[in-house]
C-alpha cells in the first residue's frame, strides 16, 4: 500500500513498462471475456462455467501436447473445437430448457463449473500442470527500455484476430445478420424465418469454444490447475458488465479496466490495484448502469 | 387553474423525436380519452406523467404542483394511478395480496417490518370488490385468473391507492363484449369520484364513457373537445377515424 | 387449502423443530459432536439468510460470505485482543510482520462490547451501503449477482494483501474462548451449543414474521414485478436494500457465531467456493421456505463431514450434479416435494373432511 511513492520515485519508464504491460492485462481480460460477452449479448445467458470452459481449454492442451504429442500451435484451435462441442452439449442438455428463467441459468451454469472442475480434479488430480511451447514464444523483447515477454505479444495479437474474426462474422455474415436478428426481437426473427433455437446453440457453443482458446493460452502464462478458471472469470464477467454486453463494449471496457488495473498497480500494488478497481466499477455502474455501450432500452 | 397541466412536452429517443411540443389540460372529474393511431405517442405520454421516462423539455403540473422529473413512486404517492397495457399484477400472490399490496398508505420499508393490518383496509376491499366483482376470487393465485378479470384486479389494485387522477392504457383490450360493458359501467361510476384518462382503440368504447377526448398525431395534440366535435373534425378523420374505424 | 401454506401448522413445524434441536445436548455427551452440530447452525443461519433475501426478495446473492467474514472478523479481533494487556499489547502476528504499534483500527476492539457491536455494525452497514448503490441505479437480477461475486472476490485479495493487520492467508487464531464479562463462552459446551440455536431460532422467527408483514408482501411483490411496485408509491430500491441489509445482518451473526465455535478465521470465509454453497444449501433445500433453507443446510452440511475429506471431490461433483438437477426439475427445492405431497393429502382429507390429523402424521411442513 505504498501510495506515497508517487511523490517519492516517479519513474517514467517504468511507468512506460507499466502502460504496455496494461494493454497485455487487457488482452488478456478481454480474451477470457469475449466468449461471455457473445454468450450474454446474444443468448441472455450469465454462464457461470466460463472460466471452466477455459480451464478445460487448458486441459485439452494439455492432454493433446503430452499423450498425443501435438505441437503447441496446433493445440490451440484444436482445445478450441473440444471446448466447442463441450459447450454443445452443455446447451443442448440443459441451457436450453432455462432460456426463460435467467437467474436459473445462471445456477445451473454454476453447478456445471462446480462438475466439470471436480471432474477435472478426479482425474488430473490437483497437482499443476504445464504447457510448454516452442522456445522463441518464451524469451523476452526490449525495445529501449521496455520489457515484455513474447508471449504476451503472442496472446495480444491472437486477441486482436479473434476480435476482427467476431466482428466480421457479426456484421459481415448472414449468420451475424440472423444472430443479431435474435437478439432484437425473437419471435420477430422466428417469423422471418430464422431459426433462433440454432443461433442460440451455435452462439453458445462458439462462445465456449472462445473460452477454451483463452484457456490454452492462459495454461502457457500460468500452470494448469482443475481451479484455474476462477482466476479469470470474474474479471471477464466485471468486463462484460463495464461494457454492457457488446463486442465494442467489452473491447472498451476490457481495455480500460486492464490499463487501470496496470496503472494502480503500479502505484500500490497489484492486489490493493484490484481492490480499487472493483470500487471503481461499483461506482461507475451507480452512474451508468447499463454499462458503456449498452443496446438502446427496450420498451414495454 | 388545472387539475393535471401538460405544458410543451418535449421526449426524443436518440435522434427520433416521439413526444412533440405536446400541450394538454384536464379539469378535474372527467374522464378524458386518449386516442391516436399507433405510434402518435400515448404509451409515452403516460409514461412521462408517471415518471417511468424523464421528458427531454417542457413541465408536467398535478394540482400545481411541478412533477416533471420526480421518480415513479414519489409520482405514485401524490395521487396518480396507472394500469399498463400489458396487465401487471403479482401472479405468484393471491389475488387478496395484489390488492392488499396496492393498499399503499404506509410505504416507509422500516416501518412495515412488523406491520401486519392496515387501518380501514378491510372497508376499501368491500369496496373494490363490489366494483369489480372479484369477490369470489379473492384467495387464488393472480396468475390464473382469465384475461378479463386480470385487467379488473388491475383496475382494482389501482383503485385501492385512491388516485385523484387513474391512467388507464388499454384496459378492455382482449375483453369479451359483456366484459367491456362491465367495464364501462364501472368507468362511468368511477368518473363521479375521480379523474380519468383511458388510453383507448376502441372507439365504441370510448363514445360510451368519454366527456372529453383528445386526439393524438406524431406526439402532438391534434384535437381536443367532446365525442361530437372529435368525431365531426375533418382533421381527425383523415388521420385517424379514417384509417382505423374497423381496425 | 394445503397445509404447507398454513400459517400455522408452519409455526408449529418451527416449534416441533427446534425443541428437538434443543434437546439434542441432553443426549449427546461429544462435546466435538456438539461443537460440529453447532456449527451446522451457523451455516442454517446463513442459509437462511440466503433464503430471506433470494427466495422472498428474488435477489440473488453471491456474496453472502462478505457480511459472514467481515462479522467473523471483528469477533476474531475482539477474542484476540482479550488476550492482549498492557505489557503485551500487540497480537503476535503482528510483531511477526514487524508493526511497531497497534493499528488504529484494532484499538476500539479492544473493549468487547464495542467490539461485538463493530463486528455486527459494519457488515450490516456495509451491505445498506454496497445494496443502496446498486438497488438505486436499478442494477437487478443476474447484474446484482454478478456484483456481488466481484465485491466478494475484491474483499478477497484486500484481506490477503493487508498482511500485517490481517495475518493474510493464515488468519486469525484467538488463543482462547470469549469471555464475556465472566462468563466463558466455551466452544464445545451445551452452552455454545444453546446460544447459537437461540440466536438461529432469533433469526427464524424474525425473518418469518418479516415475510408475513406488509414489508414481506410487498418485497415479494417486488420479486414478481418490480416496476409494477414503484407505481403503486413504493420505493423499490428502499425495499430491496433493506432486505439486503437485514439479510447481511443475520450473516454477520452467523460470522460471530462461526468464531465463537471454531477460534478462527481467514480469508476462505471470503471465497467464492463457500458464498456459492450457501446458495446451493438454500437451492437444494428450497429457497422459497426458510424452512426448506435451513434443512438444507444442515443436509448437506451434514453429509459432507459424515462422508470426510476423503470423500470431498467425489462428493462435491455429486452436490454439483445434484444442484444442476434441481435447479432444472425442482426450483422450489426438495421442500418442494413437501408441498406437493401435503398438497395431495389435504385434499384427500378435505373429502373425509378430517383436515386435523394431517399435522400429527407430517410434522416436517414448514414454511
Amino acid at each position: 500500500m505504498a501510495v506515497g511513492s508517487f511523490f517519492t520515485s516517479f519513474d517514467l519508464s517504468a511507468f512506460i513498462n507499466a502502460l504496455i504491460l496494461g494493454i497485455s492485462i487487457a488482452s488478456i481480460w478481454l480474451i477470457a471475456a469475449l466468449g461471455l460477452t457473445i454468450i450474454y449479448g446474444a443468448v441472455g445467458v450469465i454462464n457461470m462455467a466460463h472460466g471452466e470452459f477455459i480451464m478445460l481449454g487448458a486441459y485439452s492442451s494439455y492432454m493433446l501436447q503430452s499423450f498425443l504429442g501435438l505441437p503447441f500451435l496446433l493445440c490451440v484451435p484444436a482445445s478450441f473445437l473440444i471446448v466447442v462441442a463441450v459447450g454443445l452439449i452443455l446447451e443442448r442438455g440443459l441451457i436450453r430448457y432455462l432460456y426463460k428463467r435467467p437467474l436459473d441459468t445462471l445456477l445451473a451454469t454454476f453447478g456445471v463449473s462446480l462438475v466439470l472442475m471436480q471432474g477435472v480434479r478426479l482425474i488430473f488430480g490437483s497437482d499443476p500442470k504445464y504447457l510448454a511451447v516452442p522456445p522463441i514464444f518464451s524469451s523476452n523483447i526490449q525495445f529501449a527500455f521496455v520489457n515484455i515477454s513474447v508471449f504476451r505479444v503472442v496472446v495480444l495479437l491472437v486477441t486482436i484476430a479473434v476480435v476482427v474474426a467476431l466482428w466480421a462474422l457479426f456484421y459481415r455474415t448472414r449468420f451475424g445478420v440472423q444472430v443479431r436478428a435474435v437478439m432484437q426481437d425473437k419471435e420477430m426473427a422466428a417469423s422471418f424465418g430464422v431459426n433462433a433455437d440454432r443461433v442460440y446453440m451455435l452462439t453458445f457453443a462458439l462462445g465456449a469454444g472462445l473460452a477454451g482458446l483463452a484457456g490454452s493460452l492462459f495454461g502457457v502464462l500460468n500452470i494448469v490447475l482443475p481451479t484455474m478458471g476462477a482466476a479469470y472469470v470474474v474479471q471477464a464477467f466485471l468486463v462484460v458488465v463495464v461494457g454492457g454486453g457488446t463486442l465494442a463494449g467489452s473491447v472498451a471496457a476490457g481495455g480500460a479496466t486492464g490499463e487501470l488495473q496496470s496503472i494502480f498497480a503500479y502505484f500500490t500494488n497489484d492486489t490493493f490495484a484490484r481492490f480499487v478497481l472493483f470500487v471503481m466499477i461499483v461506482v461507475f455502474l451507480r452512474i451508468r448502469p447499463q454499462g458503456l455501450f449498452a443496446p438502446s432500452a427496450k420498451r414495454r | 387553474m388545472g387539475f393535471l397541466e401538460i405544458r410543451n412536452l418535449c421526449k426524443s429517443f436518440d435522434t427520433v423525436s416521439v413526444i412533440n411540443d405536446f400541450s394538454f389540460e384536464l379539469v378535474e372529474q372527467t374522464l378524458c380519452c386518449l386516442v391516436g393511431p399507433n405510434g402518435a405517442g400515448k404509451t409515452t405520454t403516460m409514461d412521462l406523467i408517471t415518471g417511468r421516462q424523464k421528458p427531454t423539455s417542457g413541465r408536467i403540473l398535478f394540482c400545481d404542483d411541478d412533477i416533471t422529473g420526480l421518480d415513479e413512486h414519489e409520482i405514485a404517492r401524490r395521487g396518480i394511478g396507472r394500469k399498463f397495457q400489458v396487465p401487471a399484477v403479482f401472479r405468484d400472490l393471491k389475488v387478496r395480496q395484489n390488492l392488499e399490496v396496492a393498499y399503499s398508505r404506509s410505504t416507509n420499508p422500516l416501518k412495515n417490518f412488523f406491520r401486519f393490518r392496515e387501518p380501514f383496509f378491510a372497508e376499501k376491499l368491500e369496496e373494490i370488490l363490489a366494483l369489480t366483482g372479484l369477490g369470489n376470487r379473492l384467495n387464488v393465485e393472480a396468475g390464473i385468473l382469465s384475461h378479463g378479470e386480470t385487467q379488473w384486479l388491475e383496475i382494482g389494485m389501482v383503485l385501492m391507492q385512491n388516485p385523484r387522477l387513474l391512467l388507464l392504457d388499454e384496459p378492455v383490450a382482449g375483453m369479451t363484449e359483456s366484459e367491456i360493458e362491465k367495464t364501462a359501467e364501472i368507468f362511468n361510476r368511477l368518473k363521479q369520484t375521480n379523474t380519468l384518462v383511458v388510453v383507448e382503440h376502441d372507439m365504441a368504447f370510448v363514445r360510451q364513457i368519454a366527456d372529453m377526448v383528445t386526439v393524438m398525431h406524431m406526439g402532438s395534440l391534434l384535437a381536443h373537445g367532446s365525442i361530437g366535435d372529435i368525431e365531426a373534425n375533418e382533421r381527425v378523420r383523415e388521420v385517424y377515424l379514417g384509417e382505423t374505424e374497423d381496425a | 387449502m394445503n397445509l404447507y401454506h398454513k400459517v400455522s401448522a408452519q409455526w408449529l413445524a418451527y416449534l416441533v423443530f427446534y425443541a428437538v434441536l434443543a434437546m439434542v445436548p441432553l443426549v449427546v455427551s461429544d462435546n466435538f459432536l456438539l461443537n460440529q452440530l453447532s456449527t451446522y447452525g451457523v451455516f442454517a443461519m446463513l442459509a437462511l439468510s440466503v433464503s430471506l433475501c433470494w427466495g422472498f426478495g428474488g435477489i440473488l446473492n453471491l456474496g453472502q460470505g462478505i457480511p459472514f467474514g467481515l462479522g467473523a472478523y471483528g469477533m476474531a479481533m475482539t477474542m484476540q485482543m482479550q488476550s492482549q494487556d498492557e505489557s503485551n499489547p500487540m497480537p503476535p502476528f503482528m510483531l511477526n510482520n514487524s508493526l511497531d504499534h497497534l493499528p488504529l483500527f484494532w484499538v476500539p476492539f479492544g473493549n468487547t462490547t464495542v467490539g461485538i457491536v463493530l463486528a455486527l455494525v459494519v457488515p450490516t452497514l456495509f451491505c445498506a451501503i454496497f445494496g443502496g448503490l446498486m438497488f438505486r441505479a436499478r442494477v437487478s437480477g443476474p447484474f446484482f449477482a454478478i456484483m456481488t461475486l466481484a465485491m466478494l472476490s475484491a474483499w478477497y485479495t484486500l484481506i490477503l494483501d493487508i498482511q500485517p493487520y490481517t495475518n493474510g492467508v493464515n488468519g486469525i487464531t484467538p488463543p482462547a474462548a470469549l469471555k464475556l464479562g465472566e462468563l466463558v463462552v466455551d466452544p464445545y459446551s451445551p452452552g455454545a451449543y444453546w446460544l447459537v440455536l437461540g440466536l438461529l431460532i432469533a433469526a427464524t422467527v424474525v425473518a418469518k414474521l418479516m415475510t408475513l408483514s406488509r414489508f414481506g408482501l410487498v418485497v415479494q411483490s417486488i420479486r414478481n414485478d418490480a416496476e409494477r411496485v414503484r407505481f403503486l408509491g413504493y420505493n423499490v430500491a428502499g425495499y430491496e436494500t433493506a432486505i439486503y441489509t437485514v439479510s447481511g445482518l443475520f450473516a454477520a451473526v452467523a460470522g460471530c457465531c462461526w468464531v465463537i465455535l471454531t477460534q478462527y478465521v481467514s480469508p476462505a470465509q471470503f471465497d467464492t467456493t463457500f458464498s456459492l454453497s450457501i446458495v446451493i444449501w438454500a437451492g437444494i433445500g428450497g429457497r422459497m421456505s426458510l424452512m426448506g433453507a435451513i434443512l438444507g443446510a444442515f443436509l448437506i452440511q451434514g453429509a459432507q463431514s459424515y462422508l470426510g475429506d476423503a470423500f470431498l471431490n467425489t462428493w462435491l461433483l455429486i452436490l454439483g450434479g445434484f444442484f444442476i438437477l434441481v435447479v432444472r426439475f425442482l426450483p422450489k427445492g426438495l421442500i418442494g416435494l413437501v408441498e406437493s405431497a401435503l398438497g395431495r393429502i389435504s385434499i384427500g382429507s378435505k373429502k373425509g373432511g378430517n383436515g386435523v390429523s394431517a399435522p400429527r402424521l407430517y410434522p416436517q411442513p414448514g414454511e
